[in-house]
Parts: C-alpha cells; sequence; structure tokens
C-alpha cells in the first residue's frame, strides 16, 4: 500500500561523471537513516522552468519515492510503499 | 542483404515501465489505465496479462471481468517519456539513421555500420544488452532484421517477447506464399475485405495480381501493395531530426459527463484553441484553414466544419472566433457534446506570414508572446483564459485527469498529429 508523505528529507547522492543523474546512496527521514539498496527508476518530470528528477528506489523492504528539486537542490520524500514484493 | 534494416519494439511499453518502477509489480498481470475506474479503459498490458483474453484499448470492466487478478496501474506519461528519450539515446551510439515510428518503435538504417560489430544478430544483441543494463530488466525489446522496413517490423512482431528476428533474402519467397495479408502493417480490415474479394489471401497473391488493377483499385498505394506482394519496400529510414513539417496542429477531447452540455463544451472548445494557438507559436507556424468538429451524443453523429481565414494566425482567440462561426452553422443547439476537436491547416512558417499594420494585431501578437514567456518560465497552468475557470477541467476521479497533467514534450519535436482522447 503506497502512503504518500511528501515531507523535506537529507540525501547522500554521488555525482558520477557521466551517468544520467545523481546516484542516490542513502536518505535521512524522521531522524532515521535509510541505505538505498537499488534504485528502481529515475525519471525527469519539468514543470515550467522547474526540473525534478523522481526516483523510486529500494531500502530494506520498503520502496520509496522521493524527488529532487534540481534548481534549488531539494529533497522531498513523496510516498513510501511498506512492503514492497 | 542490400540494407540491413532494424524494426526494434519495446514489449508491453507502458506496462512494463511501471513494473520496473515498482518491483511490486513484477510477474503479475497488471493495466495500465488513466485511473482506474469503470470508464476507463487500459492502455497497456503486461506480458502475464496478455495470456488472457484481453486487448489494449478494453474497457476496465471488461478487463476485471476477463481476468479478476488483474492489477490497474494508474499511467506515467512522464515515464514514458523519459524511458523513450533514453533509449534513443542510446540507439544514436550505434547510427543518426533513426526513425520514430511511434513512442515505443524505431527503425533504424545500420548497412554502413553493422560490419563493425561482426553481424547483424550480434549488433542486435549488444543493443538489447545495453537496454538491459541501462533502462533495467523489465524493460524488454523485440529486433527484427530484413532488407527493408515492412519486413522488418514484420518479422519484429512474431518474434515478441524479448526476441531477435532475421529475414535473410532466400527465406523471402517461402514468407510471402505463407504470410496472410492483414499481417502486414498497413493492411487495415478495410484492405484487407477489399483484397480477399479480389481474391487474394497471401502475399504472395498479391504480388501476382496486375499492376493496373491494383492501380485502379486503390490508386497509389496500389504500387506499394504490389511492392510488398513482391517482397520490395525502398521507402528510406526518415531520420527523426528530418522529419517533414507539419500540415497541420490540432488537439480533440473525449468529454467526462460533468462537461458534456453545450456551454460547457465551449469553454473546453477554449481551452483547446488555447493549446493549439500555443503549440503553433512554438512551432514557428501560422494557419489559415480552422476546423472544428463536436461529436454530438455517445453514439451520434459528428458535426465537423472549416473555414478559411484571410489571412493566416497563430492567435488562439481568432482560432476561437473561427470555431464559432463554424458551429453557429449547427442547425439545433446539440444537448450532448461528447467530443470536441479543433485544428489549423494550410500552415505557412511565421517568418514568412505578412505582418499586420494594424496596431490591435501587434499588441495581440505580443500579449501571446508574454504569455508564452511566462508558462514556459512557471508552468501551462500558471496562466490561462479566464473562461477555463469556469469548469473544472477534469476532476480527479476521472481518468482523463493523469495525462491531462502531463506536461513532457513530444518526442518527435512535438510537430504533428492529435492530442490522444484521454484515456
Amino acid at each position: 500500500m503506497t502512503r504518500i508523505v511528501n515531507e523535506p528529507i537529507d540525501a547522500l547522492v554521488v555525482y558520477r561523471r557521466g551517468a544520467p543523474h545523481p546516484l542516490l546512496h542513502a536518505f535521512r527521514w524522521r531522524d532515521e537513516r535509510y541505505k538505498v539498496s537499488e534504485t528502481f527508476f529515475v525519471h525527469r518530470e519539468r514543470n515550467g522552468e522547474n526540473t525534478y528528477l523522481c526516483y523510486s528506489v529500494g531500502s530494506g523492504r520498503g520502496r520509496y519515492e522521493l524527488r529532487l528539486d534540481t534548481g534549488l537542490g531539494r529533497w522531498m520524500l513523496e510516498a513510501v510503499d511498506a512492503a514492497r514484493c | 542483404m542490400a540494407r540491413i534494416i532494424f524494426h526494434l519494439d519495446m514489449d508491453a511499453y507502458f506496462a512494463s515501465i511501471e513494473q520496473q518502477a515498482d518491483p511490486k509489480l513484477r510477474g503479475k498481470p497488471i493495466g495500465v489505465t488513466g485511473r482506474p475506474t469503470e470508464q476507463s479503459i487500459v492502455v497497456a498490458f503486461s506480458r502475464e496479462a496478455k495470456r488472457f483474453d484481453v486487448w489494449t484499448g478494453m474497457p476496465v470492466w471488461e478487463a476485471r471481468k476477463v481476468c479478476r487478478s488483474l492489477i490497474f496501474v494508474p499511467g506515467h506519461p512522464e515515464r514514458y517519456v523519459e524511458t523513450t528519450k533514453r533509449f534513443l539515446g542510446i540507439l544514436k551510439r550505434y547510427t543518426s539513421k533513426i526513425e520514430v515510428f511511434s513512442t515505443d518503435e524505431v527503425f533504424m538504417d545500420l548497412t554502413a555500420e553493422v560490419e563493425r560489430y561482426g553481424d547483424p544478430i550480434t549488433l542486435a544483441r549488444r543493443i538489447k544488452a545495453r537496454f538491459r543494463e541501462e533502462l533495467g530488466p523489465c524493460i524488454t525489446s523485440t529486433i527484427g532484421i530484413a532488407s527493408s522496413k515492412t519486413f522488418a517490423k514484420l518479422i519484429a512482431k512474431r518474434h515478441k517477447p524479448d526476441g531477435i528476428g532475421i529475414l535473410f533474402d532466400h527465406e523471402m519467397l517461402l514468407l510471402l506464399k505463407t504470410t496472410p495479408v492483414s499481417e502486414v502493417c498497413g493492411i487495415g480490415p478495410r484492405i484487407e475485405k477489399h483484397l480477399h474479394r479480389m481474391g487474394v489471401r497471401n502475399l504472395a497473391d498479391l504480388g501476382e495480381m496486375p499492376i493496373d488493377l491494383l492501380k485502379r483499385e486503390f490508386g497509389v498505394y496500389g504500387l506499394f501493395l504490389k511492392g510488398i506482394g513482391l517482397g520490395i519496400d525502398s521507402s528510406p529510414v526518415v531520420p527523426y531530426s528530418e522529419v517533414p513539417a507539419p500540415k497541420s496542429v490540432g488537439h480533440s477531447r473525449s468529454l467526462p459527463p460533468h462537461l458534456r452540455t453545450y456551454s460547457l463544451a465551449l469553454h473546453v472548445l477554449r481551452d483547446l484553441c488555447d493549446k493549439v494557438g500555443r503549440r503553433m507559436r512554438k512551432l514557428g507556424y501560422v494557419g489559415r484553414t480552422v476546423h472544428c468538429g463536436f461529436r454530438l451524443g455517445p453514439t451520434g453523429p459528428h458535426f465537423g466544419r472549416q473555414t478559411t481565414l484571410d489571412t493566416p494566425t497563430d492567435d488562439d482567440e481568432r482560432i476561437y472566433r473561427a470555431c464559432l462561426d463554424i458551429l453557429s452553422a449547427i442547425p439545433q443547439r446539440p444537448k450532448i457534446v461528447n467530443n470536441v476537436s479543433v485544428s489549423v491547416t494550410q500552415l505557412v512558417p511565421y517568418r514568412e506570414s505578412p505582418i499586420s499594420l494594424f496596431d490591435n494585431d501587434q499588441r495581440k501578437e505580443k500579449l501571446n508572446r508574454a504569455v508564452d514567456h511566462i508558462r514556459d518560465q512557471y508552468g501551462d497552468k500558471s496562466i490561462r483564459v479566464g473562461t477555463s475557470l469556469l469548469y473544472q477541467a477534469i476532476p480527479r476521479h476521472v481518468s482523463g485527469f493523469v495525462l491531462d497533467q502531463m506536461t513532457g514534450e513530444d518526442v518527435r519535436g512535438g510537430n504533428s498529429g492529435e492530442d490522444a482522447d484521454p484515456i
């Protein structure tokens, strides 16, 4: 069951040369650290001049949807799917 | 082979992207919809769902009946646009001769490049391996290889899903004798019926038909049919960077139940004119002929007319006024309107059109450019025509809402075609 969250988070990313988007390694949400075990899908969304990168990632047994505002460099946790498999 | 043409077709495209993005959906029968409401339709089924008797465009209620375990997933157009851009990016590493046939299908002319990789099959395997690595394991494709576009597509269709098929020249004769005409892209049910009446069942029969007879029955298209019957299709791969200039710019919309009155349909029409004008300005075209159409009732008649303006325009207000003139010719004001459409043809590049000497026109043009600039910067919904606030565009429970929110760019450069009906 996907739960909408929409809360700002801190993220640890690596900008690798040649990669189409920053690689998300871990994020901190509600004082808890989540290590990203797999990135399932990343896509770009636009609204006017604003560009967002939307991540669907796995950590533990959960799936998380995150959004990076590329202009402001702000990360949001948009949704959580507690049991992903 | 004289030419080496690849036809690459993504398998269960939208559904496999959803499965890639959400592992919970993998290995399960899923159907991609606008919103999983009963009025909606399914635009794509996963491989697992295709084992049941389902077809693209099937209403949700019917799909639910055929496959009880089917999971309905709302579509994410941005994901599909992004994936198309990414797979085109991968293909560009191999050749620049790529023709985008649809959002999930391309043709490639690899005649000059294939030698570098050994043989066509090795190259096809390499491309599929790159896809797996960069797009994910769920997003698979099928590649058909032949000396022409039509036969490459035919071969790909026969090797779905996740396959590679090749048609060698010496196999052509057998293929022609054993392939029903309906299997070829470009021969739809109507042409098939016509050919059956002429005694043509397979491609070899088609090849034996006198060319004069085919020309008389099908016009210029008869030449194409004759060629296919002989295993010949010399149509070139047209790179998507060289796509010809648009012939029309249009939008249409199937109306949700709460907008089916005439007066609300006019507000939708105003919005569509707004979209058409914006797209024309973006493409740099102005047009003279405005076509407006209303479908009256769910299975009712279609009312459509066109009018030609004195001077070409890209102004949405002028396009709307022209539509109102057209609609004033409807003998009786309709009670129910199911579909609205507007398009502008007779396009000429903006820079080749005459500049209006009237102050009002120049002011309007400046205003349109300013509005476009605001939308480019802050999004399409940032500034809107007042009448569009008189109705709620599409409420969240209605399936079309999702695609209505789509802001992605057209991967082909957005230079042609009508809007798809909301799903």
